[in-house]
């Protein structure tokens, strides 16, 4: 076992596995001979983020160094195998077993791996698809990134909590921060649930078995699932224009009179019109998706529900309902956790306009079309980085804890 | 067992942290072994990122290709989007994949500088002549003290008002004469209006402020002091006011969006609109004969001072043939070749000689109102004004009082400029 700390695959070779010791130790030296200055570059890189302006790049460090705190991962990992596995066997032989022969030992090992080696290629790339950037973008709230400091002219310093203390403490941020974000909450659960009530109350109407040109009403309702939502999204937003857009000018002035609604200049109206829009946008899949889950449900429950005289309401709430979100809670989930960073609505309909006065976010701005704006306007990454950040974990809490309760995803066996 | 087995492990990973230590770098000085007198090498080729525009791409080539026969320089022109080429530069460029010229509208100045990636130009004066005088402000700038010009200028943009033959007769030469039309020619019921312009764009309202004695940052042009700003000054106060007494009801209606203006516009219901050159050849196709052009009109007594916006020949910092690539960049904007730009690309020549060549009357107009331009400010700290101020635009033309609006805005600006990292 200490011959394993000292040098991967000697404690193999001490216990007479000769190939798979063999294998170690090259993997070792070839780690060494390739990687070892690579990786002592990139971890230079990432605790200092260089030294010599115009000549280091802050950035392309802070990448370099991402890459090889990956790569130390893996080494270590297999390092730590490597030791409990020279253990594992030191202890085995002690007690009398005697190892398998080669050919055998592969083919114990292909029976038993397969699963992980099929999944591999897909953990590698969810390394550097998912894990990688997700690194790269937590490090950065914790730099002082912005136009002042940008490589190549000038380096890019570690400044710790600064960030997310400013976002805390400095007005313009403060202010701005929590207005957006308790209208990012608002506008997450107001316009998912309008669309998702929306869509079980046309599925349930279009499923009622007295309805005739089922077909014809179905693909009617699913046509704005149809169009592109961005271009849905930009004939609204000229729709809504306070004093051309058609439904002022068509609709509310001649029914009602007087100039209309600031749709556009009012932030609650704006707000008003854009959850619109959503639920518009929205209800067509979640209609979809339960006119499918309530053909499944079995005609006998009813029928049983009818035997005892069930109400109409009473059927919906004990037969239906239940059902219904048994099969599609994970997928509503999704929605909500999808309207919270849903960007494509809120920058199209007006850029997260109107303007209000006194803070640097629009009346309908999200949290996530507010870190674009502070990205590409002014230039600040890393703030842009700390409130993604705090987006991301927002998110995934929510979700993590939704995904604890929902029934479908619990294992085989716990329900 | 188990746990010293991870204890080792992790002094050991702790250890290699703190082991990490600088590679061995040569120091590169920025001083390169460029010839003063200017008889660099000559290379074999040039690379230069040209922006991917169609027409803009093809007179590119052609006259790339006329250098590449008198200097028997190769000449690669890339194309490349504009608004990426900075993005792409600042990481290509460190590892040798620049370009030698790449081609930015000025106002991105402060931000290349500041990143380091264009290279000061030495022109000798005789050169710069040949250049609109705004156009050689517009390229200068000051960093750490020191005023050097960043780029070759290459094409002028400003705006001016476009009209309606059909609907006025005679061209707006003073504010108060476009006021009349709006007033004369508005019907908002059959959406007719006598003039039109989005309210919420500082670019095409500086001049109310600009006459009246309010402008954005204090200094000279490249040399700007941003902790000066002058957007809510006494002047820019009276400027504001009278651009509020255009808009309300009967007048321009403050939802105005830019698609408003153009659709209107080439529907043939507006007398007279707000635009650039960028915009003559969907005006012409819809209206065709009836388009008229006149300078922006008189405000305060003194022609409409209108931003200027100036696309630039750029040296990289990263190029190995810094001289050569400013004499292709001097080649490309040289008058000839400016005024074959022109025809081809149709984006106005920053040359003198070549401007004044021109013989379509709009262009006409376009250079008699680039006398009277200001370059718009280049320095980084330009991103913060322009969503305050267009907000600001916005509120003085729902209504709101002229004077808090724009305190409140500059106020937005200075905070915004500290929040974005400025130090200076």
């Amino acid at each position: 076992m200490i011959l394993s700390i000292l040098f991967a695959g000697l404690g193999q070779l001490y216990n007479r596995r000769f190939m798979k010791g063999f294998t170690f130790i090259i993997v070792e030296l070839a780690f060494i001979v390739t990687l070892l200055e690579s990786i002592n570059y990139g971890l230079w890189g990432l605790r200092t983020l260089g030294t010599i302006p115009g000549v280091d790049h802050s950035i392309r460090l802070l990448v370099f160094g991402v890459l090889s705190l990956i790569g130390v991962f893996f080494a270590l990992s297999l390092y730590i195998y490597n030791v409990v596995d020279a253990r594992n066997q030191a202890r085995k032989i002690q007690n009398g077993w005697k190892p398998m022969g080669f050919r055998e030992s592969m083919r114990t090992f292909y029976d038993h791996a397969f699963p992980y080696l099929m999944t591999f290629p897909g953990l590698v790339l969810m390394i550097f698809v998912v894990i990688f950037p997700l690194l790269f973008s937590v490090l950065l709230a914790f730099t002082n990134y912005n136009l002042y400091n940008s490589p190549p002219r000038n380096l890019v310093d570690w400044v710790g909590f600064e960030n997310f203390v400013n976002l805390a403490t400095v007005p313009i941020w403060q202010d701005t921060f929590v207005s957006v974000f308790s209208w990012t909450i608002v506008w997450t659960v107001v316009a998912t649930t309008l669309q998702i009530g929306l869509g079980l109350f046309l599925a349930l109407l279009v499923n009622d078995p007295r309805i005739k040109f089922k077909k014809l009403i179905r693909t009617i309702l699913i046509l704005p699932w149809a169009v592109p939502a961005f271009v849905t999204i930009l004939i609204f937003s000229a729709m809504f224009n306070d004093d051309f857009g058609a439904i002022n000018k068509d609709i509310i002035m001649p029914l009602f009179g007087g100039d209309g609604l600031p749709w556009l200049s009012d932030p609650f109206y704006a707000r008003v019109a854009i959850i619109m829009v959503q639920t518009w946008l929205g209800f067509p899949f979640i209609f979809a998706l339960f006119t499918g889950v309530l053909q499944s449900i079995s005609k006998d429950w009813y029928e049983a529900a009818d035997v005892d005289g069930g109400s109409r309401f009473q059927k919906f709430r004990h037969i239906t309902l239940p059902h219904v979100m048994f099969a599609t809670a994970p997928l509503l989930i999704m929605q909500y956790a999808q309207n919270f960073n849903n960007f494509n609505v809120i920058y199209l309909f007006n850029e997260g306009g109107p303007p209000v006065r006194g803070q640097n976010a629009g009346g309908t701005d999200i949290l996530i079309s507010w870190v674009y704006k502070l990205t590409f306007d002014t230039n600040n990454y890393s703030m842009a980085a700390a409130i993604s950040i705090i987006m991301g974990l927002f998110v995934s809490g929510f979700a993590f804890y939704q995904f604890r309760r929902t029934r479908s995803f619990k294992e085989e066996g716990e329900i | 067992m188990e746990r010293r087995v991870f204890s080792v492990v992790a002094l050991l990973s702790l250890f290699l942290l703190l082991a990490a230590c600088a590679p061995d770098r040569e120091e590169v000085t920025s001083e390169q072994d460029t010839n003063s007198e200017g008889t660099a090498e000559k290379p074999e080729e040039l690379t230069i990122w040209a922006n991917d525009e169609e027409k803009q791409l093809e007179a590119i080539k052609k006259i790339a290709a006329d250098y590449e026969e008198q200097e028997g320089i190769k000449v690669n022109v890339v194309p490349k989007s504009m608004l990426d080429q900075v993005q792409e530069l600042s990481l290509a460029g460190p590892e040798g994949n620049g370009p030698d010229l790449f081609y930015q509208p000025h106002d991105q100045l402060g931000t290349i500088v500041a990143q380091g990636l264009a290279e000061p130009l030495n022109i000798s004066d005789e050169e710069l002549s040949g250049y609109s005088d705004v156009a050689v402000e517009a390229v200068s700038y000051k960093y750490n003290g020191e005023t050097a010009i960043y780029g070759v200028p290459s094409v002028l943009e400003t705006y001016g008002v476009f009209y309606n033959k059909d609907i006025i007769s005679k061209a707006p030469e003073t504010i108060e004469d476009l006021k009349t039309i709006l007033e004369k020619h508005t019907n908002p019921a059959k959406d007719e209006y006598g003039f039109l312009m989005k309210p919420n764009d500082l670019y095409f309202a500086y001049p109310f402020f600009k006459n009246y004695g309010g402008y954005i940052f204090g200094g000279e042009t490249g040399e700007f002091d941003t902790t000066d700003i002058g957007l809510n000054n006494e002047g820019a106060v009276e400027g504001g006011k009278l651009f509020q007494s255009f808009f309300g009801s009967e007048k321009i209606p403050p939802g105005t969006t830019a698609d408003v203006v153009d659709g209107l516009f080439t529907a043939g219901k507006v007398g007279a609109v707000i635009n650039g050159p960028w915009s003559i050849t969907g005006y012409k196709e819809a209206i065709g004969d009836s388009l008229g052009f006149a300078p922006f009109p008189e405000i305060n007594g003194e022609p409409g001072k209108t931003l200027v916006g100036v696309k630039s020949w750029m040296v990289s910092y990263y190029s190995e043939n810094k001289d050569w690539a400013q004499d292709l960049a001097l080649f490309m904007t040289n008058e000839e070749n400016q005024k074959y730009y022109f025809e081809v690309a149709g984006e106005m020549p920053t040359n003198t000689n070549a401007l004044e060549s021109i013989e379509d009357p709009i262009y006409n107009a376009f250079a008699e109102q680039v006398k009277y331009g200001v370059p718009m400010p280049s320095t980084p700290q330009m991103s913060q004004v322009w969503e305050p101020m267009n907000n600001a635009l916005q509120f003085i033309a729902e209504g709101e009082n002229v004077q808090a609006v724009l305190d409140e805005a500059v106020r937005q600006i200075k905070t915004k400029i500290q929040a974005s990292g400025a130090s200076q």
